[in-house]
């Protein structure tokens, strides 16, 4: 049978509870700007009943836990839209310095080419006119300049690039060390049957920083999780992580990305290390190719129209841009092998007034190279593919950035700490508290009333 | 059902959207340009290597075509002047082929004459800069010598040769005719029949000289035929200059097509941005200080 310091122990269970709960309620709300931080909810659970013949009584109410609210399957979306933004902006930050020597048609390698074919026009209206050749040289010089300016800027940024991984590899291993450690309280703590709330927290952030660096696949098991690239190296197993090493990579002497040992650089992807690495092994690449092309195949279709006539002098044409021995690299060792203006072959008959070389020079203008097609439309090509990148990357950006948010919304409406909830839950909690305290004081009179019996005044 | 209680980055979002929108619509006001970098339109800022370098070929022919209207006017001229001379020894022969002319009055007569093989032989070296017209593409030596041993009094010293320039794409004119087709071709031979007239009077009989009148009103003919030439290459010069500069607000045209902005589209863009602009910061004010606190009453105590 229930008495009256049953109550008041009951009382006192639910005042220390409500205050408990308060103290749930304070801690949210100082995290309301924490990034990562999951609100968290206090559980209360019935104490346990005493039966007494037929009679069941309830013996008040105990907190049981705080329990942090999240959606893991929410979180390993973001992971994977988090790699996907670190990629699509990593490649979008180098595209941006590269397209601004692409961006003026007038300038560049499609401008030196106009002019240099227009100095050559300019040349056939007066063969013989020691200005007109000294013009069709320096528009050669230029060209030549600007092959190697926008050959230079696709290395510079390249190289650029190539300097950050090690730093991005180095900052990767930082990150699964920290969250081995936190992985390994996570799991002991789940082990126990407690919630892991803010050590939780805290791995889930540094997880979401390492996608930005890196696409990594998370997966849940028995000891946390278990985080691997996306092509299967393992980086953090239970409470042990893996580092990655860098290195020159064999063959291009750029850095690579090592695992174990083995060469794993290309199969990176997504993150800043993942969009780095595209862009520094295949975009650049790529456009350095176009680039070398041109220069390789203009400089040969250019010679042997110089060697069908005859110079000044009538003696017959030679090479009039060095000639390349090989593709690679065309475009930065691209040069003008006269330094005579006399030395142009615009003559076709060997006399010194004749213009048919011209002509054949400027035809060079027109026909398609080797590549398929003319000089211009190469360049038009490369100016074409240099924006394509740009613009691709700064859609993904755009998709990834809305995908992100959105995925972030979804997330805080389930996990942010919302000031109203809060402020309605201290009331409860407050009013609750009261009504407890109520008891005790109403108990406590009882108790007063009880010990006054039998006194006389 | 719970909503995301943090709208704090929606909010920001929204503002910076908005911003963005008026920053690309004010660019577009400020450069005229709506494409600035390739990524803005790749397929664009391609097409516009070709129009910048159609544009660009066309001015350097239009400068072409000044240089070589230059050249031909000189031609022409010339060869006015030489058939003006031509004019005057044919009055001479036909002066000196009478047979009422006393050998004095022919001596007199051929004197003219060598006068004007000087003319004619200074207007056939008749040269720009030192770049010679009439002798082919051996343009660099004086074409025409005077050479007693010749029949014809003279010596032409250029080849046969000819130029073409281009003015247009897929239009190449010839620029030049070389001395030994305009002055001394089959159906007609300048300096011989001149020669031919002056040595018919200096030794010959009045009949000896009109022969080579006649020869030299062929001569006449053939040059004024061949003079022809510069005249059309002058007239295509102009009708080619009339179609580039057409060609040039062509593609100035299409290149603002290309790459241009609607500046009245970026205009009205501009005042739809800022209107945006202003909603979200005016439901960022409205909405961001706003919670259940405000309308709690504080603690009593």
């Amino acid at each position: 049978m229930p008495g009256l310091n049953t109550s008041m122990d009951i009382a006192v269970q639910a005042l220390m509870a409500e205050q408990g709960a308060l103290d749930v309620t304070t801690n949210n709300i100082s995290n309301v700007n924490t990034p990562g931080y999951s609100r968290e909810l206090a559980v209360f659970q019935e104490a346990p009943p005493i039966q007494e013949g037929n009679v069941v009584y309830g013996t008040g109410v105990t907190l049981a836990q705080f329990q942090s609210v999240r959606d893991q399957m929410l979180q390993l979306r973001m992971y994977e839209e988090t790699a996907q933004q670190g990629d699509s902006q990593a490649q979008l930050n180098s595209l941006s310095q590269i397209q601004t020597n692409f961006a003026d048609p007038s300038q560049g390698v499609g401008g030196a080419l106009t002019a240099f074919f227009n100095s050559l026009s300019q040349l056939s209206t007066n063969p013989t006119d020691p200005n007109a050749r000294q013009q069709v040289l320096t528009a050669a010089n230029n060209l030549a300049a600007a092959f190697h300016q926008s050959a230079a800027a696709l290395g510079q940024v390249q190289t650029a690039m190539d300097q950050t991984v090690p730093q991005t590899v180095s900052q990767i291993n930082q990150l699964t060390s920290q969250i081995a450690q936190l992985n390994a309280q996570v799991a002991q703590m789940q082990g126990l049957g407690q919630d892991p709330g803010t050590t939780q927290d805290q791995r889930d952030q540094l997880v979401q920083q390492l996608s930005q660096l890196t696409d990594v696949s998370v997966t849940q098991t028995d000891h946390g999780i278990t985080i691997t690239t996306a092509n299967g190296v393992p980086l953090v197993v239970g409470g042990q992580s893996f580092a990655l090493q860098s290195g020159a990579a064999s063959g291009n002497g750029l850095q690579g990305v090592f695992a174990a040992g083995q060469d794993i650089t290309s199969q990176i992807q997504g993150g800043t290390l993942g969009g780095t690495i595209q862009v520094r092994d295949s975009v650049i690449p790529n456009l350095l190719s176009q680039l070398d092309t041109l220069a390789s195949q203009f400089t040969a279709s250019f010679n042997s129209a110089n060697q069908a006539g005859f110079d000044l002098s009538g003696n017959p044409g030679g090479n009039f841009f060095t000639p390349q021995a090989a593709v690679s690299g065309a475009a930065s060792s691209f040069g003008v092998a006269i330094t005579d203006p006399s030395l142009i072959a615009a003559s076709l008959d060997g006399s010194a007034g004749s213009n048919g070389n011209v002509t054949k020079m400027l035809a060079v203008q027109g026909q398609p190279l080797p590549e398929g097609v003319t000089p211009m439309s190469a360049y038009a090509n490369l100016v074409l593919a240099v924006g394509n990148y740009g613009a691709n990357a700064q859609a993904n950006v755009t998709a990834s950035g809305a995908s992100l948010q959105q995925l972030t919304d979804e997330r805080n409406a389930i996990s942010g700490v919302s000031l109203d909830e809060e402020s309605t839950n201290m009331i409860q909690y407050q009013r609750a508290y009261e009504a407890a305290a109520r008891v005790v004081t109403t108990v406590d009179s009882m108790l007063q009333t009880l010990l006054g019996v039998g006194v006389t005044k | 059902m719970r909503v995301n209680p943090n709208i704090t980055p929606d909010v920001l979002a929204a503002i910076y959207e908005t911003q963005q929108q008026e920053d690309t619509a004010l660019q577009q006001l400020s450069t005229g340009k709506r494409v600035n970098v390739p990524s803005d339109d790749p397929l664009a800022a391609s097409l516009m290597v070709g129009n910048q370098d159609q544009s660009s070929r066309n001015d350097q022919f239009l400068q072409n075509i000044d240089a070589l209207t230059n050249q031909m006017q000189t031609a022409d001229t010339a060869l006015g002047s030489v058939v003006t001379a031509l004019n005057q020894a044919i009055s001479l022969g036909v002066q000196g082929s009478t047979g009422t002319t006393t050998p004095e009055e022919r001596q007199q007569i051929a004197q003219n004459l060598v006068g004007i093989q000087a003319q004619i032989l200074q207007l056939a070296n008749t040269a720009i800069g030192g770049v010679y017209l009439f002798g082919g593409t051996a343009s660099t030596t004086t074409p025409y010598v005077l050479d007693s041993t010749s029949p014809s009094g003279v010596k032409y010293n250029g080849n046969d040769g000819t130029n073409v320039v281009q003015v247009a794409d897929g239009l190449n004119v010839q620029t030049n005719l070389p001395g030994s087709q305009l002055f001394q071709n089959a159906s007609g031979d300048v300096f011989g029949s001149l020669q031919q007239l002056i040595t018919a009077l200096q030794t010959g009989t009045a009949s000896d000289a009109a022969t080579a009148t006649t020869a030299l009103r062929d001569a006449f003919n053939s040059i004024t035929s061949n003079r022809v030439f510069y005249g059309n290459v002058e007239n295509q010069l102009n009708s080619t200059q009339t179609f580039l500069n057409q060609e040039q607000v062509n593609l100035t045209s299409q290149a603002n097509t290309l790459v241009g902005a609607d500046i009245t589209k970026a205009a009205t863009d501009l005042t739809q941005a800022t209107t945006a602009h202003d909603a979200a910061l005016a439901a960022a004010a409205k909405i961001l200080p706003t919670s259940l606190l405000n309308y709690l009453n504080p603690p009593t105590s």
